[in-house]
């Protein structure tokens, strides 16, 4: 099916883009297009005026800088896959590039695009929530910086209004005993995520201190789970307190049943995604790597992966990390019991 | 509502169009350039069918309007035969295309033009992939016939002729025959002809009794 028939603006400038916006009644704006395309030819989305930011110069940029990593608002998912930068210190970031779509989507899909979309079931978002980083929008009262906690709503809608972009999105930078780690629980190539998981551990002389956990796919947004952080700051990494951590993360969890596995499924998921993800993001803190491995956990491999996990554990040898192990005897024993 | 006027390259020509702004970047060559080459598949962006080569990168043709690739070099299945690789194989074909004909890189034909266009960008920025790359690069482009096994063969013939190693020799009889129909997705090929040439280009006896079991290249995977 055709589109409707829609006005098609391309700025040039920021500026003109917030200018259209202002002016323009009901405007939808096209960053990669790889779902909103597919949505006007539903016509489940029949925009008047679309205003579109691929002639927008210069918006292409992922680079740290004053202590944040910045990716503008035109940085397509394999941008992030390709990126040296993402490889060596943001793991999350780096594992969750090639697991969106295919290598077509990604060659056009936007990270700020995926996040403005706020899908429950999209992946950076979540990345964004581990990260605590920022949303940068401009409007026609000029820039304002949302925390990633506080920008999204309910499915496909957030705190912005009619008349922002988003222009680019912020993360404190990597410090260096930082790891951060995302694993995705999908049927098939080009699946949104059945569950998804995002860890981000720091180590401070093998006690942790920071660390967060958010989750795609198991609530109404992608969500933090502040107490599953919390839980493991000033603490020695352990089994244990990853299973813990896990656990909290499972009773935050509100998946519901589809036609892809039962809400009881999700949840059981959710948990070991959980452990998974921080047992990657330790690994990484400890040894200063980004993707130890692509990350990849999907349907087919999820109850033989954790053989993965174990070998990527045991390579940590300090005494921090000696409970790595035993993660790996609890999850694949949980995994066991799921459906 | 206003059209818009946009300049596309594709295959290397010019080409100024005057367009609705919601027409697919697919529209504009199936229906204003007449390229049906490019094939559309499913609709939802999800099976390939529809990739091109937009500025070097594969993209799908349904999932972009036509005015986002005002400007762009667009390449599809057609003009591959005119591309520099071409008749570096053993034919004039280009290599990929040549692939695709001699490892029985195809049944229906209809995933084709994607999954050589596909195979193409893949090939560009890595002449000689493994197995998992060149898998990894066609699994936004799904095929219901061949279980992909053959497809990978074809690429794999294809990336043996960009390095100047012999490519394997094709398990197919007369695959010669065959090379017309394929080299532009068989947008060239009668209908008339089509039983035949099948025929022909399978190379097997259909009073083997094997045949059913063995030279099937079907759903493998």
């Amino acid at each position: 099916m055709k589109a409707a028939r829609f006005e098609h603006h391309e700025p040039t400038t920021v500026e003109e883009a917030v200018s259209l916006l202002e002016s323009l009644d009901g405007p939808t704006i096209l960053g990669g297009g790889q779902s909103l395309v597919p949505l006007m030819r539903f016509r489940l989305a029949a925009p008047d005026t679309v205003v579109d930011l691929n002639g927008i110069d210069g918006l292409d940029y992922l680079r740290e800088e004053d202590g944040t990593l910045r990716i503008g608002a035109l940085v397509r998912h394999a941008d992030v896959e390709a990126a040296g930068l993402i490889g060596e210190r943001y793991g999350s970031f780096a594992d969750a590039a090639p697991l969106i779509g295919d290598p077509q989507v990604r060659n056009r899909g936007t990270v700020v695009g995926s996040v403005t979309q706020s899908d429950p079931k999209g992946d950076w978002g979540t990345v964004l929530l581990a990260h605590e980083g920022e949303v940068v929008a401009r409007g026609p009262d000029g820039e304002r910086t949302i925390p990633a906690g506080e920008f999204f709503l309910l499915p496909y809608d957030n705190v912005l209004d009619e008349d922002e972009l988003v222009t680019e999105l912020r993360v404190p930078v990597a410090s260096a005993g930082e790891g951060s780690a995302y694993r995705k629980l999908k049927r098939k190539v080009g699946d949104y995520a059945m569950v998804g998981a995002a860890a981000r551990l720091a180590l401070d002389d093998g006690v942790v201190s920071e660390a967060s956990v958010a989750l795609t796919a198991v609530d109404i947004t992608n969500v933090a789970v502040p107490e599953a952080g919390e839980h493991l700051v000033g603490e020695r990494p352990s089994g244990e307190r990853f299973r813990d951590a896990g656990e909290m993360a499972a009773e935050a969890a509100n998946p519901e049943t589809d036609e892809h596995g039962s809400a009881r499924y999700k949840s059981n998921m959710t948990r070991v995604l959980t452990q998974h993800a921080l047992a990657d993001a330790l690994e990484r803190a400890s040894h200063g790597r980004a993707a130890a491995d692509g990350g990849t956990a999907d349907a087919r491999t999820t109850d033989g992966g954790t053989t993965d996990r174990s070998t990527a554990t045991s390579g940590a040898t300090d005494g921090s990390t000696t409970d790595g192990g035993s993660i790996d005897d609890g999850t694949h024993r949980d995994c066991a019991g799921g459906e | 509502m206003t059209e818009k006027q946009i300049a596309l390259t594709v295959n290397g020509t010019e080409h100024e169009l005057e367009i609705e702004p919601r027409e697919l970047l697919v529209h504009a060559l199936r229906e204003e350039l007449d390229l049906t080459g490019t094939h559309i598949g499913c609709d939802t962006g999800n099976c390939g069918a529809c990739t091109v080569e937009m500025d070097g990168q594969a993209v799908k043709s349904c999932l972009l309007f036509a005015v986002q690739a005002d400007g762009s070099e667009i390449g599809t299945v057609e003009g591959l035969e005119d591309l520099p690789e071409a008749g570096d194989g053993r034919s004039d074909l280009h290599p990929i295309q040549e692939g695709f004909t001699r490892m029985h890189g195809l049944q229906c034909g209809y995933c084709t033009p994607g999954m050589m266009m596909a195979a193409k960008t893949l090939l560009a920025e890595n002449g000689d992939p493994t197995e998992a790359e060149i898998r990894e690069k066609i699994s936004g482009n799904l095929c219901r016939c061949t279980g992909y096994k053959n497809i990978v063969k074809s690429v794999q013939y294809a990336a043996d002729v960009y390095n100047d190693r012999e490519p394997p020799e094709s398990p197919v009889e007369h695959a010669e025959s065959g090379v017309e129909a394929a080299a532009d997705g068989g947008a060239s090929r009668t209908d008339g002809g089509r039983a035949d040439a099948f025929t022909s280009d399978c190379g097997c006896d259909r009073a083997d009794p094997s045949h059913e079991a063995g030279t099937g290249s079907g759903a493998d995977e």
